[in-house]
């Protein structure tokens, strides 16, 4: 009886609560769906197979740095050790996929060092109680260097089959990525995610509540490199080799992507559907411009002002 | 006894015809990616890596003016132009786009010399020409590749400066960035010309960006710590410029000097009656690899590397670049004069 009676408020609760946190990036979805139909209108491939393969796969990588960067966030940091990144992930997969270790050690290798890096960089800010943007702009140019140092000239290979797999005409990358996003909602149910927000939003407060703050920061920094070398990993596969500056945008993007998505500077606020938004609204700007014959100096402008309307306008309508 | 070698004669005659006919049709022969199911006028896709630097703006005007003529032989009906903003990951999503849109032909710069491979390919599969310029993408599934020769650069460089100073003397020597293939492929190109005089001594070398203040700053340096300078090898841009500035601020005298065709350098060999040499990158690279992609959709045969070989300016010509310098942005680089007829000779070399 008792559990009945606790679960059907839960329940109620649920989707009242999923709508709110809506409210900031719906008219980001709205300028999102305006574009996908642009898109779809002047590209009608696009519902094919392949077309729409071709296109989460441009998607896909800008996808997972914007979870990476969203996610440490959230918990009130940021880093500018993104881009750099990538390009370690894509560089040891290239430099290990095609060896001895085979596709299996080198996607292992790839996770163990986003791991790594990610813990390593959360142990230094959470624990030493340091800058987080001083610390990942340091560790940018050790990772940076480190990429360098494996693959000084871009080279390298990622066996066919993995590039065909992941970067062909079929749509693998979009079913990773619903995947990730059913990961990331699951995280958010175990102890370590349910202290994020409350990391991010109020530390002391939270601490003081019996939240393990020190630990989901931790944590969220590991998750976030292991999200950026995954997403190295991926665009190596679908270059098809390893090249030790190719994620030096990504930086940028991530920040773009997750500030577009509604996530706030100071920590617990945004939502994970908002960063993805946002990273797909910046990677479908391109593709759209470009098929509407825009020149690349009308793209800027139009680019710039996508961006500051996307963020404004949720702001003109709390103003009235 | 006459008929039968009149016979063999005239039979070998047929047969060396049908050859020459088999060998001119082999010649004929579709170039790769092009499977002639494309006909004019063609689209023009121009997938540049980043449009700031004068040197890009000259090359995509070179472009515009080859694709404007073609337009007037109703060979092609549009050019369309992206700009990855430097970001090697948009421009593969850019080439997708025009892959998407069904572009005739693809000529690029590449932003990274493996990444666009696949995507290339793709594009090679359904038909398009691609043609790659200036920076070069490993893989076969081109068109075409067309280039300079960074080694050929330095080496001719090196071998002028040493005959300017008879062979032995103190120099400098002034590179672009380090680690970019282009400058280390200068560099190494004047290794053997420079280990063949052992009476040539390098004092130093600079690594600075292609640029005349950045150089200026280096050289004026070197200049404090070397009071006896012979000769300068300089490898390219605007680094001659900077350096011959540098002497010039300092009131030594001028030394023999190599360099590129940039404005403001060649302007200065004039100005301070210099003793120099210089080469170039010509921007009407674009402009050919535009003219060559409607060539190979035509049905032309065309090599798959067109090497083209470098212009070079000295005391004898350099008075006809300065002639023409008015057309030329103050920062920009008189590339040398081009042309159909060129551009036919260097499709024909082999």
């Amino acid at each position: 009886m008792s559990t009945v009676s606790s679960a059907r408020p839960a329940g109620a609760l649920y989707w009242p609560v999923q709508a709110r946190r809506n409210i900031g990036v719906r008219s980001l979805f709205l300028v999102v769906l305006a574009f996908l139909i642009a898109y779809g209108f002047l590209f009608p491939g696009l519902f094919s197979a392949s077309g729409f393969a071709k296109f989460t796969q441009s998607w896909f990588p800008l996808a997972l740095v914007a979870m990476a960067q969203a996610i440490l966030m959230l918990t009130g940091g940021i880093s500018l050790a993104i881009g750099p990144t990538v390009s370690l992930g894509a560089v040891i997969a290239a430099t290990t996929m095609a060896g001895p270790l085979g596709v299996t050690g080198g996607a292992a290798a790839v996770a163990l060092t986003g791991l790594g890096i990610g813990a390593a960089t959360g142990f230094i800010v959470v624990r030493l109680r340091l800058p987080a943007i001083v610390v990942t702009l340091a560790g940018s140019f050790i990772i940076g260097g480190a990429a360098l140092l494996i693959l000084p000239r871009p080279g390298g290979a990622i066996p066919e089959w993995l590039s065909d797999l992941l970067a062909g005409d079929t749509p693998t990358a979009f079913v990773l990525l619903v995947a990730i996003v059913l990961l990331w909602k699951l995280y958010l149910a175990t102890p370590l995610g349910l202290s994020l927000y409350a990391a991010g939003e109020n530390p002391v407060g939270a601490y003081r509540s019996g939240v393990p703050v020190d630990a989901a920061r931790v944590a969220a920094y590991a998750i976030s490199g292991l999200l950026s070398t995954g997403a190295g990993l991926f665009v190596a596969a679908q270059t098809g080799s390893g090249d030790p500056v190719i994620g030096a945008a990504f930086t940028l993007n991530s920040i773009a992507a997750a500030v577009l998505g509604g996530i706030g500077f100071l920590g617990g606020q945004g939502t994970m559907r908002g960063a993805l938004a946002g990273s797909l609204l910046l990677s479908l700007m391109i593709s759209v411009m470009f098929f509407l014959g825009f020149t690349p100096v009308a793209q800027y402008v139009a680019q710039g002002l996508i961006i500051i309307g996307a963020v404004a306008i949720p702001q003109f309508r709390k103003v009235q | 006894m006459m008929k039968p070698s009149f016979f063999a004669s005239a039979s070998a005659l047929c047969l060396g015809l049908l050859l020459a006919i088999g060998v001119g049709f082999e010649a004929n022969a579709a170039a790769k990616c092009i499977k002639g199911d494309r006909k004019a006028p063609y689209t023009i896709g121009w997938a540049n890596i980043y449009s700031v630097p004068t040197w890009m703006k000259q090359t995509q005007g070179t472009i515009e003016a080859e694709v404007e003529t073609l337009k007037k032989q109703g060979l092609v009906d549009k050019l369309v132009v992206t700009d990855a903003q430097g970001d090697a990951n948009v421009q593969i999503q850019q080439i997708q786009s025009m892959i998407d849109s069904d572009v005739d032909a693809i000529i690029l710069i590449a932003g990274s010399s493996t990444a666009p491979a696949r995507v290339i390919a793709d594009a090679c599969a359904k038909g398009i020409a691609i043609i790659n310029f200036d920076s070069l993408v490993d893989t076969d599934q081109v068109t075409a590749k067309v280039n300079t020769d960074s080694s050929q650069w330095g080496d001719q460089a090196a071998k002028f400066l040493i005959d300017a100073i008879g062979g032995k003397g103190k120099i400098l020597i002034l590179n672009g960035p380090a680690g970019v293939s282009v400058s280390d492929d200068r560099r190494k190109g004047a290794d053997a010309e420079l280990k063949a005089h052992p009476d040539v001594t390098v004092l130093a070398e600079t690594n600075t960006p292609y640029n005349v203040a950045p150089a200026q700053e280096a050289v004026t340096s070197l200049l404090f710590a070397n009071p006896e300078i012979d000769g300068i090898l300089s490898l390219g841009g605007a680094l001659s410029a900077g350096a011959v500035l540098a002497l010039d601020k300092q009131g030594r005298d001028q030394v023999p000097i190599t360099g590129e065709n940039a404005r403001q350098f060649l302007e200065l060999w004039k100005e301070k009656g210099l003793k120099s040499w210089a080469t170039m990158q010509p921007n009407w690279l674009g402009a050919f690899a535009a003219y060559t992609a409607v060539q190979a959709l035509e049905g032309k045969d065309v090599p798959a590397f067109v090497k083209i070989p470098l212009p070079v300016i000295d005391n004898s010509n350099i008075d006809e670049y300065l002639a023409r310098a008015k057309d030329f942005p103050a920062d920009g680089y008189i590339y040398s004069p081009y042309d159909e007829e060129l551009f036919k000779k260097l499709l024909a070399q082999k």
